[in-house]
């Protein structure tokens, strides 16, 4: 403490005192006022610099739920796509059944052949369908380009198989769709081994999908099922060796080398064949074209065998087809829980970021409030005190 | 008698002289710069009278003021660094303020234009999407631009300040060279000091302090000799020098301080110059402003780098490869306005990759017939590549020289790598379809494949390359080889990328013999995003120092730096603020006016002189005494 001191000195730094008590004040109450404890990065830098970097996180989480938004609705239509497929299929189906049994005659099987074209035209129209920004479903990243269309060979694809990925969290991207050639094109063939067909046809002989009893035994080949006499067949490879038989055919037995086995029914020729080939894919609307073509065939014995052959391995077909539909269905419900879960973690994290951001920028009122009181009633006592000391003076006293 | 007259009278005199100075001080109680000042009141020679010394009364030997130089010298110092820092910090807070607001800052735009990506990848087709993606790629660039230009504002009006404080420098020069005459002449005459004016000069030197540091050296008949900065004389004796300013030798449009010698010579004193709201303008201009301009270049260079690269990896929504997306200013490069008049030297500087690129200054000279660069704030020298020719030109971070026609020896150059690359700024399209969404390729697998073979979707690893749309047929000779369009028998390992045409695919799985897989153009591709998805993904990767900080790293550092820079200029301000006031206050106990003092000196010359009057009419009492008494 200094002996002495200037007369201007102590009303200055009784006026300082003062002006630092205002500032801090005014301080807090913009404080108060703004809910903050910074204005400006200088305010708290390390703060501040997190804050920013917190914000951004938050904006991006907002960006991958409207993301989400929009991949849930895309789903959701592909969704109702399959629905509308699953019932065509399921229609086909009963109608190939109801075609397959027996007692049908030509102009019946006709009338069931005009509903399932319209089918397959139904499907069609499914495959080409377009979102509400007419951008076409099911044609890969070829969004703009019709994907399915009717030529002399069938239907035919001119999509890609592109899948457009929607980002709906830092490192998760997800499928907002399927390419048509998945969906329609690449159904599996047959039993998804082999496919059986008749070849030589001549008897009322008959074959059906038959089946694989053991994956392991198959060799990946084309055989033919060779009838040397009315009661005896043969199993040739593609190489033209014997793999089974000779041996003797009994009608609705089943033949069996290879690990596979298939059943032949009815009364084969001399000389008639029935082919196993390894399977590949078939369209859709190939195996609804097919059945359809099946249907318009002539009432004769051995033209049912082979309609009933055809029927058999229609069947099998729409139901490979079937599956490939439910599994896309299963893929969209996974997807969809995805989604689900990436939304509630992200809500979390929002909720995280939100507490994180209002711990390092707002206020504590409570803290606030009590401090602005301690400066007022600061700013108050140091105001009374400059009253008082300004108004002592010797001269007073002369 | 008569000598107790005398003394009596001499008493009156002195007390007078004293309460005069009294009420002088009391008059200046609030005069700045005043310092009190007191009457030196000794006793007069004494009258021999043989056997003893009879006192003869009181006189005044001179009025001097309560002065410390020390405690003076301390305050002035204390002024200019508080100056310095106080401008400093007020400079520093303008450039924090214009960073502060989060809601539409650096970060949140390059934020939102990270989310427009996202928008476009997830309707690449839509024409509204894209509107929006380069709605929001035109306001970063005008973010960028709005900063850009604030930091150019900031640059005039330093430019402003710095006219001004050569001015007042100049007034208080010449301010000081007066008083000293003023003050050396009346001293030689009265052989007191003319305490008054002395007051004024320290002032006038305190005034100074403030805008630029100091140093006072006295002379022997009174004056001071002020000296500024390292030693640039400014005040020797009655002689003032001028202060003015000068165009940056290599900025004709920058400013620094010069000393201006009475034939108009000028001397640039930057460098030289330091303390005081002189030295906190150039060193704020040094330490923050610069840094901030080539930091926020740098970003800019950044974003274009990264962006235009993969945006010209993409497909726009006609089928052509994407172009650039943003356009930035290139390097500046700036002649010494002192090079040799016959130099015909040409210096061209390119920028060779974000990466390396740093957010500094350099100057390029030539001295001993060769060049050589270094950095333009520390000094430092740094080591370049090349012969500076046009077909291996000079490399050094981040940057290619080349140098052409004759320098001159002390050539010297301004090499500025980012500083003016947002003045360039811009957004390259216009049309929303030529934004790259798409990628240019896609893969195809046969139907007729019988193996478990997947192929990936694809990625531009060269973007250039001329082939890259050309159709490649993948096809498996066997289980474990491949051929590329029927040629070649390469090792399939499953996972590992397969390069041709500056592409690269991941084929998984077990593919059979005959099985093909098909990489080619995009064609009709409107719907793929993948390039979308790759360019909202840039902003996060590692771009700048090396590619190990982001651009949003970047953007929230740079915010985070000014914050923290001008933070520290606060503080130090008001620790420097404490010091000051203390000298201040130092000062003030010893030469400061303090009424209730001054009020009791008052009483007390008051008292003595009446005291020495009461003297006086004893003195004429006892002679009226003894007049009566010879007078009967």
């Amino acid at each position: 403490m200094s002996t002495r001191i200037s007369t201007a000195a102590t009303h200055a730094a009784a006026i300082a005192q003062i002006m630092k008590q205002q500032s801090a004040l005014s301080k807090t109450q913009s404080q108060v006022a703004s809910g903050k404890r910074f204005e400006t990065p200088a305010d708290d830098p390390i703060a501040a610099a997190r804050v920013l970097d917190l914000e951004r996180n938050q904006a991006q989480l907002k960006q991958f739920g409207k993301n989400s938004d929009l991949l849930a609705s895309r789903l959701n239509i592909g969704e109702q796509s399959l629905a509308s497929i699953g019932d065509v299929l399921t229609r086909v189906r009963e109608l190939v059944v109801r075609a397959n049994n027996g007692t049908m005659d030509a102009t019946s099987r006709a009338s069931i052949a005009s509903e399932i074209r319209s089918r397959a035209q139904e499907l069609l129209d499914i495959a080409n369908r377009r979102d509400a920004s007419g951008e076409y479903l099911f044609s890969g990243y070829s969004t703009a380009t019709q994907p399915f269309a009717r030529n002399v060979a069938g239907v035919g694809y001119t999509g890609d198989e592109g899948v457009r990925l929607v980002q709906i969290g830092p490192n998760q991207k997800i499928a907002d769709g399927f390419p048509g050639s998945q969906l329609f094109m690449d159904i599996p063939e047959g039993n998804g081994t082999f496919v059986t067909q008749e070849g030589v046809h001549t008897g009322t002989g008959s074959i059906d999908p038959g089946q694989v009893t053991n994956s392991q035994a198959w060799v990946r080949d084309s055989y033919t099922i060779a009838f040397t006499a009315a009661d005896t067949y043969e199993v040739r490879d593609s190489a033209n060796n014997v793999v089974a038989g000779p041996a003797t055919y009994t009608d609705g037995g089943s033949i069996a080398f290879n690990g596979i086995s298939v059943t032949v029914s009815g009364a084969p020729a001399v000389g008639d064949t029935f082919t196993v080939a390894p399977a590949g894919t078939r369209s859709m609307f190939s195996t609804i074209d097919d059945i359809a073509a099946a249907l318009m065939g002539p009432d004769t014995p051995s033209a049912n065998a082979t309609f009933g052959t055809r029927m058999a391995a229609a069947l099998q077909q729409l139901d490979q087809a079937a599956n490939v539909a439910t599994n896309l269905r299963g893929e969209i419900g996974a997807r969809l829980s995805a989604i689900d879960n990436a939304a509630s973690a992200r809500d979390q994290l929002t909720d995280e970021l939100s507490a994180s951001v209002s711990q390092l920028r707002d206020i504590d009122y409570a803290e606030a409030i009590s401090r602005m009181n301690q400066q007022l009633t600061g700013l108050q006592a140091a105001q009374a005190a400059y009253a008082r000391i300004s108004q002592l003076s010797l001269f007073d006293y002369l | 008698m008569a000598d107790m007259l005398n003394v009596a009278v001499s008493g009156l005199k002195a007390f007078q002289r004293a309460l005069d100075t009294t009420s002088h001080n009391i008059a200046n109680a609030t005069t700045p710069g005043y310092s009190r000042q007191r009457v030196g009141i000794v006793t007069q020679e004494p009258q021999s009278l043989g056997s003893m010394n009879l006192g003869r009364g009181v006189k005044v030997s001179s009025v001097d003021r309560y002065f410390d130089s020390l405690l003076t010298a301390q305050m002035r110092l204390a002024s200019s660094s508080y100056s310095r820092l106080e401008t400093y910090a007020d400079k520093a807070g303008s450039l924090n303020n214009l960073f502060s607001d989060n809601a539409t800052g650096l970060s949140a735009s390059l934020q939102t234009f990270s989310n427009a990506l996202q928008g476009v990848a997830n309707t690449p087709n839509s024409t509204s999407a894209r509107q929006v993606l380069l709605s929001e790629a035109q306001g970063l660039v005008q973010r960028m631009q709005t900063y850009d230009q604030r930091l150019d504002q900031i640059d005039d009006e330093i430019n402003v300040r710095l006219s001004g404080e050569a001015n007042a420098i100049s007034i208080a020069a010449a301010n000081i060279a007066k008083l000293n005459e003023q003050i050396v002449r009346q001293q030689a005459t009265t052989g007191q000091p003319p305490n008054d004016l002395m007051d004024q000069r320290d002032l006038q030197i305190s005034e100074l302090a403030k805008h630029v540091s100091v140093n006072v050296v006295a002379q022997g008949d009174g004056a001071l000799n002020v000296f500024i900065g390292n030693g640039q004389t400014l005040v020797v004796g009655s002689e003032a020098g001028r202060i003015t300013t000068v165009a940056d030798q290599y900025l004709p449009a920058r400013l620094s301080l010069a000393y201006e010698s009475p034939g108009g010579a000028k001397t640039d004193l930057t460098g030289v110059l330091s303390g005081g709201s002189v030295g906190g303008l150039l060193d704020f201009r040094r330490e923050m402003l610069d840094p901030a301009r080539n930091e926020l270049g740098q970003i800019a260079v950044g974003i274009t780098a990264a962006v235009n690269q993969q945006h010209r990896a993409g497909m726009d929504l006609s089928g052509v490869m994407g172009g650039d997306l943003f356009r930035v200013g290139g390097v500046g490069v700036q002649a010494s306005t002192n090079n040799d008049a016959s130099s015909t030297a040409t210096v061209g500087v390119t920028r060779t990759g974000a990466g390396a690129l740093t957010s500094s200054d350099y100057i390029l000279s030539y001295a001993n017939n060769a060049w050589s660069l270094r950095r333009a704030d520390t000094g430092a020298v740094v080591p370049m590549t090349g012969d500076g020719s046009a077909s291996t030109p000079f490399s050094a971070e981040g940057l290619s020289i080349v140098v052409g026609g004759t320098p001159a020896e002390g050539d010297s150059f301004l090499v500025q790598p980012t500083s003016g690359a947002i003045d360039g700024l811009g957004v390259t399209i216009s049309d929303p379809a030529k934004i790259a969404a798409a990628a240019p390729i896609r893969t195809r697998v046969a139907t007729t494949n019988l193996g478990s073979g997947a192929i990936s979707a694809g990625q531009v690893t060269n973007a250039a390359d001329g082939a890259l749309t050309d159709p490649v047929q993948i096809a498996f000779i066997d289980a474990t080889h491949y051929s590329l369009n029927g040629s070649g028998s390469y090792t399939y390992t499953p996972g590992e990328p397969i390069e041709q045409n500056g592409w690269s695919v991941t084929i998984t799985g077990a593919p059979q013999a005959g099985d093909t897989f098909t990489v080619e153009a995009n064609a009709g591709g409107v719907g793929d995003n993948r390039n979308a998805l790759e360019l909202a993904a840039v902003l996060g990767k590692g771009v700048l120092s090396g590619g190990t900080e982001s651009l949003n790293a970047a953007s929230s550092r740079f915010v985070g730096r000014i914050g923290v820079a001008a933070n520290q200029a606060n503080v130090s301000r008001d620790s420097q603020q404490i010091i000051y006031e203390d000298t201040v206050a130092a000062n003030d106990e010893v030469s400061g006016v303090n009424l209730d003092e001054e009020a009791a000196n008052m009483v007390r010359y008051q008292q003595a002189y009446q005291a020495a009057a009461q003297v006086i009419r004893i003195t004429q009492e006892i002679f009226d005494s003894l007049i009566r008494a010879t007078g009967r």
